[in-house]
């Protein structure tokens, strides 16, 4: 060994050399610099002047990143995607391509995964694009990208994307509660949906779980609703969604679209036609009309108006609405359009009033499809979800649940929650079970839903 | 081996181990250089032309810019901070004069200094138009008090 | 103008190395080099006595130190940076991600080669006297380096640190009496959240290298003083008697019969040492055969040199070739099945998941108590394998159990900590 030892050592060191060459050599040639320097050169073109080429080539070769701590994220995307806000780029082969219709959007100030997915530290392609181990998000496909405006617009209607109200009305429709949790209110059989956007962020598996649930969960309770391909992307639409962002002022102040159909649902809501008349229509003498009123003041003053009325018209009984910035823009868009037709229709348009028997029904028939039980008991409270080894083999129907109980009964159940009686001793319990509502529901609602179901029945002479 | 070979391979091998903490070094050097700023950007575009309005300057709080438009000779932004101790100094047009609030300093329409203990005048900074129409400014670039930019409307 | 030669000579004060008086200096006169001895036996350096892993050990914790310097440049130890400086290191720092697989890949091989070099230490016996308590200090090393490798673990803050350290705090926090305490000490808290991770960062970046740095001078320090590395066993089998050092004065002192003290040997390494203090401590029962002798300059310096860049090719060569874990970013309410300690605790996981009891409190105690007793358990003064065979087979039954509970946990435990054989994939739609 000894008459050697100097030639091993000379050796190793020169592996030693090498292997951090060949650290250094890779942390120096990221693909982004050559995307940059591509980029330059495409710009270079569109430049008249030879001086303008050379200082266009000699362009900063460097990470960009905009920084969005309001949104809790850094996104590092435009490092290669570096003609994003150029119209000059539309027809520019990507990753250079100019992106169009990002409307109220602006890059600097959204970045880009909130609405696409991926993962916006990592500045090479494959890292970025997030379709990785261990990243949750990854990039959306575009079919799919308009499902990320649910992300901050969760109420209301966003004007290009009905597949969100639409999914949002099959969410409520088809009992899903009943399974499943929401925000807090729904049933435990299934899991939590509040985050499901953020932990399921896979569309084609969301959506082939709608119109398949065993196929991916083997072993899960879940039915088959039977949705159509549609339906299915519209309630795929409606998961993405499911996200909580915290977010920082700007962004929550911006949330609602201030669309003149918002306008007219606040006006609506607000009230407003019991004191203001829309050309002739409605309202009382002593408050304007308000037909064309955005002709006779500025929005400024329309906008300050509905914030603080007392202040602008002293001596006024009009309330101060606590309406956030972009709910009084819908409203004063509203009015821009509003005419003696949208009044007659609020004054008409409304429900006839219930009696108050008939109302306590209606409401017990609202609870029981807000709150899921529809999900299990059906839609028309048939029954005939598989329920593996009960009696029965299935969910009950409820119609003739007035034959076999009494109202405290049923009441109780609903209340404490029931499991279903074994058809096999020795075989495994059920998976879909009656859960507890106590907690979710008030004594109230529970006999309202109590109403509801006694009302199925053909009427009977029953004395209780 | 002999001698003399020993101390030939050994003066190699040490050259190569040198030569690696050399190399080594420099990398350490780059190592430190961060690569990514969590600061708000030097060079940032602030909207288009026709958001600003000539005559009086509009200032940019966030950006602690000045934006001027003038209907002859165009766009030119200024710093807003004060060159003695860095608070946002604010626009007299009763004497179209920068008044700094916080120890007196007064500079001219042109960012010199025409009293008080400030140092140096304000600075002005490069401002360009963005290909899709916006007005880009370069905090990086330090451009005279006599630039312009003129926009075709 | 300034001689150069001047300036040479106020730095290097010594004789040229040609000289043996240089060499001899270049050791005895040197702050870092000192602890070395002047001369070394060359039987002692063979490879297969000691494979160099006290060495190995000693420069894996170098390079840790250094990289871990450097990354702590861009490291901000709270829940809300400490993923995303992560990403950072990974993404955007140059030789961001290499430091980062150096620093994790030395420090799995830190903890391998203090094992490794512990069972060497053993099977060659080199703890017996008077090197017993140079053993203990190398189990409280032993001790740290886990614990250094166990407040590292958490740092990155993703979902396999997370949840390692929630089941590594909870299994010492079976510890009777003052189990829940510490646990509340280590964790600043009853959850592992920022408390922890501060309180963790603390104690990997300062105070357990300040310790590892503290028992390892005192490691070195008495390997000098109790002879320099021990007489490997092969030249032992070669002997009818034992060596050893012996105080002056004891018994032992007086030479057994076929031996002659050597005292007046020229290049025996306590000759300046006798110069300076007036008497060694320790007198060296010589054998009949001398051992061979050389000056550490070259000979060791060049072995310790080529382990070291032995060490430093392999980690870099790993480095470069596989990325260390990042998985998704902590998340408290979301227990990974299973959850797994870092591996040299999964055998302690493995046996918890059968007794808590065991697992958590009476196989760690009982292990740590044996292995600091070992050298006092074992008064047999022999060295060589044929007069221990117990001691032997005991420790290697003992390192095997370990070895399978620890491929046991780490490879056949699935979800629910079911056995699971490891060509089972578990069915997720990640």
């Amino acid at each position: 060994m000894e008459n050697r030892t100097p030639q091993v050592f000379f050796a190793l060191s020169l592996i030693v050399l090498a292997l951090l060459m060949g650290a250094i050599f890779q942390a120096s040639s990221p693909a982004w610099k050559a995307y940059q320097h591509q980029f330059y050169r495409l710009e270079a073109q569109q430049e008249p002047t030879a001086a303008a080429k050379e200082s266009v080539m000699n362009g900063a070769v460097s990470i960009r990143q905009i920084l969005l701590p309001g949104l809790q994220r850094v996104d590092r995307c435009t490092t290669c995607h570096l003609g994003v806000d150029d119209p000059t780029m539309a027809k520019a082969p990507q990753p250079f391509t100019y992106h169009p219709n990002v409307g109220p959007h602006l890059v600097a100030r959204f970045g880009c995964t909130i609405c696409h997915g991926g993962q916006g530290l990592a500045v090479d392609k494959t890292n970025a694009h997030g379709r990785v181990a261990f990243w949750s998000q990854p990039l959306l496909t575009k079919d799919y990208v308009r499902a990320s405006c649910g992300r901050c617009h969760k109420e209301g209607d966003v004007p290009g994307v009905p597949e969100l109200a639409e999914g949002r009305r099959l969410f409520e429709t088809h009992g899903c509660r009943g399974c499943h949790k929401l925000n807090g209110v729904g049933g435990s059989i299934g899991p939590d949906l509040t985050e499901e956007g953020a932990n399921h962020r896979q569309p084609e598996w969301l959506k082939r779980h709608f119109l398949d649930p065993n196929s991916l969960s083997p072993s899960s309770p879940m039915p088959n609703f039977h949705f159509t391909d549609e339906q299915a992307r519209a309630l795929t639409f409606f998961m993405l969604s499911l996200t909580s962002e915290q977010m920082g002022a700007y962004y929550s102040s911006v949330r609602v679209i201030p669309s003149p159909e918002l306008g007219r649902k606040l006006f609506a809501e607000k009230n407003c036609i019991t004191c203001h008349s829309v050309g002739g229509v409605g309202g009382r003498t002593d408050s304007p009309d308000l037909a064309g009123v955005t002709r006779r003041h500025s929005i400024g003053w329309l906008d300050e108006q509905l914030v603080n009325p007392e202040m602008i018209s002293p001596g006024s009984l009009m309330p101060a609405y606590e309406l956030g910035s972009n709910e009084r823009k819908a409203l004063i868009g509203f009015l821009n359009v509003a005419t003696a037709e949208d009044a007659m229709q609020m004054l008409t348009g409304r429900p006839k009033a219930l009696n108050p028997e008939a109302a306590l029904i209606e409401a017990g028939k609202q609870n029981f499809s807000r709150f899921g039980c529809v999900g299990c008991h059906g839609l028309e409270v048939q029954g005939g979800v598989p329920n593996p080894n009960s009696q029965g083999g299935e969910v009950p129907s409820l119609v003739h649940v007035a034959d076999d109980y009494t109202k405290v009964e049923v009441a109780k159940i609903i209340r404490n929650g029931k499991m279903p009686p074994l058809a096999d001793a020795k075989k495994p319990a059920p998976p879909l079970y009656m859960p507890a509502w106590k907690q979710m529901l008030t004594d109230e609602e529970i006999s309202r839903i109590v109403e509801y179901l006694w009302s199925l029945q053909p009427k009977k002479e029953a004395a209780w | 081996m002999n001698r003399r070979a020993f101390f030939n391979w050994s003066v190699a091998g040490l050259a190569a181990v040198w030569s690696a903490v050399g190399i080594a070094v420099g990398a350490v050097a780059r190592f430190l250089v961060p690569s990514v700023f969590y600061e708000p950007p030097q060079n940032f575009k602030i909207g288009n032309p026709g958001d600003y309005s000539f005559g009086a300057p509009t200032l940019l709080p966030d950006e602690k810019i000045f934006v001027f438009r003038d209907q002859e000779k165009g766009f030119a932004v200024a710093s807003a901070v004060c060159t003695h101790l860095g608070c946002t100094v604010q626009w007299f047009a009763s004497d179209d004069r920068f008044h700094c609030p916080c120890h007196g300093s007064i500079f001219t329409a042109n960012g010199e200094v025409a009293h008080g203990p400030a140092p140096r005048g304000l600075e002005w900074f490069e401002v360009t138009q963005a290909r899709d129409g916006q007005l880009r400014v370069d905090k990086s670039r330090v451009v005279p008090a006599s630039y312009r930019l003129v926009v075709k409307a | 103008m300034i001689s150069i030669s001047e300036v040479y000579r106020s730095i290097v004060r010594r004789d040229p190395l040609s000289t043996e008086k240089g060499k001899a200096e270049l050791v005895f006169l040197n702050l870092w080099l000192h602890i070395h001895p002047v001369k070394v036996k060359k039987e002692n350096f063979r490879i297969r006595h000691t494979w160099y892993l006290g060495f190995i050990t000693f420069y894996l914790f170098l390079i840790l130190v250094g990289t871990g310097v450097a990354l702590m440049f861009y490291y901000r130890p709270y829940p809300a940076q400490a993923y995303q400086d992560m990403k950072d290191l990974q993404f955007v720092v140059f030789m961001g991600s290499f430091l980062r697989n150096v620093h994790r890949w030395a420090a799995h091989g830190m903890v391998i080669c203090v094992i490794l070099h512990l069972c060497r230490v053993f099977y060659t016996a080199s703890y017996k006297k008077p090197r017993q308590f140079n053993w203990v200090v190398g189990v409280v090393l032993l001790l740290l380096t886990l614990g250094l490798s166990f407040t590292g673990y958490l740092l990155p803050w993703d979902q396999l640190a997370f949840w390692a350290i929630t089941v590594g705090t909870n299994i010492g926090g079976y510890a009777p009496l003052l189990g829940a305490k510490i646990k509340e000490v280590l964790l600043g808290g009853h959850n592992v959240a920022e408390g922890a991770l501060i309180r963790f960062y603390v104690l990997h970046v300062v105070v357990l290298p300040a310790l590892v740095v503290l028992f390892t001078m005192l490691h070195f320090w008495r390997i000098r003083k109790d002879g320099g590395l021990s007489r490997p066993v092969w030249k032992l089998e070669e002997e009818t008697t034992t060596e050893g050092l012996v105080q002056i004065g004891s018994a032992a002192a007086s030479p057994p019969r076929n031996e002659s003290v050597s005292a007046a040997s020229n290049d025996k390494t306590y000759g300046l040492m006798e110069v300076v203090t007036g008497s060694p401590l320790f007198e060296t029962v010589a054998t009949e055969q001398v051992d061979e002798e050389v000056f550490s300059f070259p000979f060791a310096f060049y072995r310790e040199a080529i382990a070291f860049l032995i060490t430093l090719v392999s980690v870099m060569a790993i480095s470069l070739a596989w990325s260390a874990p990042l998985e998704e970013i902590a998340n408290p309410a979301k227990t990974p099945n299973p959850a797994k300690a870092p591996w040299y605790f999964l055998g302690l996981q493995e046996l918890v998941s059968h007794s808590a009891f065991v697992g958590g409190v009476l196989a760690p105690t009982l292990m740590v108590l044996l292995l600091l007793a070992v050298p006092y358990l074992d008064s047999n003064p022999s060295r060589r394998p044929a007069a221990r065979k117990w001691a032997i087979w005991i420790f290697t039954a003992f390192m095997l159990v370990n070895f399978v509970l620890i491929i046991v946990g780490t490879y056949f435990r699935g979800p629910g900590w079911a056995l699971t054989p490891p060509w089972v994939h578990v069915a997720g739609h990640e």
